[in-house]
């Protein structure tokens, strides 16, 4: 062990300890947030800010069945609950005020985009 | 006070008569001491499904759009008076909505059961029913009588 210690050169040791200093200025922050954390997800109201309106008959058929003309549920439409609630109540303002189709979507607003998936629910059918 | 929204769909008619029409509801507005803020033709058009009102069956409307402020107790008389008159066809008042900023909460409903909020604040409440354990305040880590 002696031998050993003597075949190591002194200034190999100084250097080494000015390296642990300006290491020390260097360590790793541990309390730090989680760097590797993902953004937070958003539904597509939410995200392009837009509020539902019940003569905004456009936006709301495309949350509504081509075939029943019925609302599609939150697993599909994947909204988040607070907008899903607030575009179900517009679309009964618009359909009892006499705009929006009841038993079917208005062909008109057939080729309208899709925002979402119909066929890849969140989460799975209850029938 | 409060800001309304009227829907009115209106049978299709010439211009003269739609003005006359127009008028005859926006008095009614007045004469419950409102005021009109907004008066919007959004056009005739096939309606999205037929109507029959006063013994007519009707497939065409022209939609008219009236902002206003009137005293809520007044809402009721004024879509009796509406629903009176032989030129309209359908007639909705509703709340003007305000824009709302809030929190999106998609991020949270869709992680699983047991990292919602809502299903946690739904644990801590079941237990809220437990009924009370006795503590036997020995110190012991052992139960020190017979069972």
């Amino acid at each position: 062990m002696n031998s050993l210690l003597r075949r190591v050169p002194s200034y190999s040791i100084i250097s080494n300890n000015s390296l642990r200093k300006l290491c020390s200025t260097d360590a790793p922050d541990f309390n730090m947030e989680n760097p590797f954390e993902k953004d937070k997800q958003q539904c597509i109201l939410c995200k392009q800010n837009i509020q539902v309106d019940y003569k905004n008959v456009r936006l709301l058929s495309q949350f509504q069945s081509p075939y029943t003309g019925r609302i599609y549920g939150k697993h599909i439409t994947g909204l988040c609950a607070k907008q899903q609630d607030k575009l179900e109540k517009e679309i009964v303002k618009a359909q009892s005020a006499g705009l929006m189709a009841t038993y079917l979507k208005e062909p008109v607003f057939l080729q309208d985009p899709e925002l979402f998936d119909v066929e890849k629910p969140l989460r799975p059918h209850r029938f | 006070m409060i800001h309304y929204e009227l829907m009115l769909l209106l049978r299709v008619m010439p211009k003269t008569e739609l003005k006359t029409v127009l008028k005859r509801t926006a008095n009614m507005i007045f004469e419950k001491g409102g005021i009109i803020r907004k008066l919007e033709n959004l056009g005739t058009r096939d309606m999205p499904y037929k109507t029959s009102v006063h013994g007519v069956v009707y497939n065409k409307a022209s939609y008219f759009l009236y902002e206003f402020n009137v005293p809520p107790t007044s809402i009721d008389q004024l879509l009796d008076e509406y629903g009176r008159d032989i030129d309209i066809i359908r007639r909705r008042i509703y709340k003007k909505i305000e824009p709302e900023q809030f929190e999106c909460t998609l991020d949270d409903e869709l992680k699983p059961p047991p990292y919602r909020k809502d299903v946690l604040a739904l644990v801590e409440q079941s237990k809220k029913g437990d009924k009370p354990k006795f503590k036997y305040n020995t110190g012991l880590d052992y139960y020190p009588f017979q069972k």
